[in-house]
């Protein structure tokens, strides 16, 4: 049982408590916003120059993977044709609010991968656009940065999903 | 006729005659426009279903890369079939102290006959010349002594337009958000596509360009 110290002393699990509207609050806040950034990275992705490319949109993506020069050809296409519609349904899920703990903790971890990604091309020098939300996503200096916000807010959400789980399992 | 009228005929007919010997070689050599260097430096049919327009740098490493793995395929297997019409685009960068005049020269060259000859070469040697800004002789090396004399005559001559041209190129560049280098747009049924920056290999290309063609 957390003392009232503990309590004061963590204010994340405060603020996450069922009975707290604004942890509730921020949690919602926090998860369309993630989930709307999430199925616009997936909207830009297969629509671009004015028109959807729902049949060509993974040629596009795999140049811009390609580009990061990390994995083999094979592996980039497969990645080209998944990624956009993976980013679309943990988007929707986010927004909906259906196994946000798993959704969350899946979204965290994809931009973990995305930020390591980026950091390598930002620390190799390379001259290319991130692909991050379509083709005129910025450089990975910059995208790097915009990816920090977006993990920050991809842990608190996870970390919420997590605590308000817990508080709901526990008595009152 | 007096004295004084003839002398002034012969005077006239001797100015003339010199005139003519000084400009002798630039008879039958036509006036450049941007538009006619767009031309000269374009490969392929321009009635070919696909066009791909590559804005490019010659001083810049991606640019060479992409000439050096990407475009000479794309000529041997898409332009010279008639499927692709490829149009170079002068694009040279401010952080290249020497792709300006790299371009100029290109252009020089284009006029003249000798585009593929000459890009091939400013890529080749890109090591070479990118350091010193050393471009002419790079040329020479690889052009007759006859047909450098062609190129040096255009570059002494229509300077002026050349670098018209270039700038024409960069100002296009500039209303497409052209950025860096190699840009490439392919433009297929009215429908212009830009492509990602840095990734494009000839794999990837070839797959998007032949699904292009069948659909």
């Amino acid at each position: 049982m957390a003392s009232p110290t503990t309590q004061i002393a963590n204010p994340a699990l405060a603020e996450a408590s069922p009975g707290n509207r604004t942890g509730r609050a921020l949690l919602l806040a926090g998860r369309l916003v993630l989930g709307g950034i999430f199925v616009y990275a997936a909207y830009a992705k297969l629509h671009f120059g004015g028109a959807w490319h729902l049949q060509d949109y993974h040629f596009f993506f795999a140049m811009a993977i390609n580009s990061y020069n990390m994995l083999p050809l094979p592996v980039v296409q497969g990645m080209a044709r998944v990624l956009p519609w993976f980013e679309l349904g943990l988007g929707a899920l986010l927004i909906l609010g259906v196994g946000l703990r798993w959704v969350s903790s899946a979204v965290t971890l994809l931009l973990l991968v995305f930020m390591a990604a980026l950091t390598r091309a930002a620390m190799l020098g390379l001259e290319i656009n991130c692909g991050c939300f379509g083709y005129s996503s910025q450089k990975p200096t910059t995208e790097l940065f915009h990816d920090s916000g977006l993990l920050i807010l991809g842990l608190a959400v996870t970390i919420g999903a997590f605590l308000t789980q817990r508080a709901r399992r526990s008595p009152a | 006729m007096s004295d004084g009228l003839k002398r002034f005929s012969v005077m006239w007919l001797a100015l003339a005659l010199f005139a003519l010997v000084l400009t002798g070689p630039l008879w039958g050599q036509s006036r450049v426009t941007p538009g006619g260097l767009t031309t000269a430096k374009s490969l392929g049919s321009r009635e070919a279903p696909i066009t791909i327009e590559v804005f490019a740098d010659y001083q810049c490493p991606q640019c060479r890369l992409f000439y050096e793995t990407v475009t000479r395929q794309l000529i041997d297997n898409y332009v010279s079939t008639g499927k692709v019409y490829l149009v170079h685009r002068d694009f040279p960068l401010s952080m290249h102290t020497y792709s300006h005049q790299a371009a100029h020269w290109l252009n020089a060259a284009a006029a003249a006959g000798f585009y593929t000859t000459v890009e091939q070469a400013l890529y080749d040697k890109q090591d070479d010349w990118a350091p010193t800004g050393k471009i002419e002789p790079i040329l020479a090396g690889v052009l007759s002594p006859a047909e450098m004399k062609k190129v040096r005559l255009v570059e002494s001559t229509q300077g002026a337009q050349l670098d018209a041209a270039v700038a024409s190129d960069m100002a296009l560049g500039n209303t497409k958000h052209v950025d860096g280098t190699p840009t490439i747009f392919v433009s297929h049924r009215g429908q212009v596509t830009q492509l990602p920056t840095g990734g494009v290999n000839y794999a990837l290309l070839k797959q998007y360009l032949d699904y292009l063609l069948q659909h």
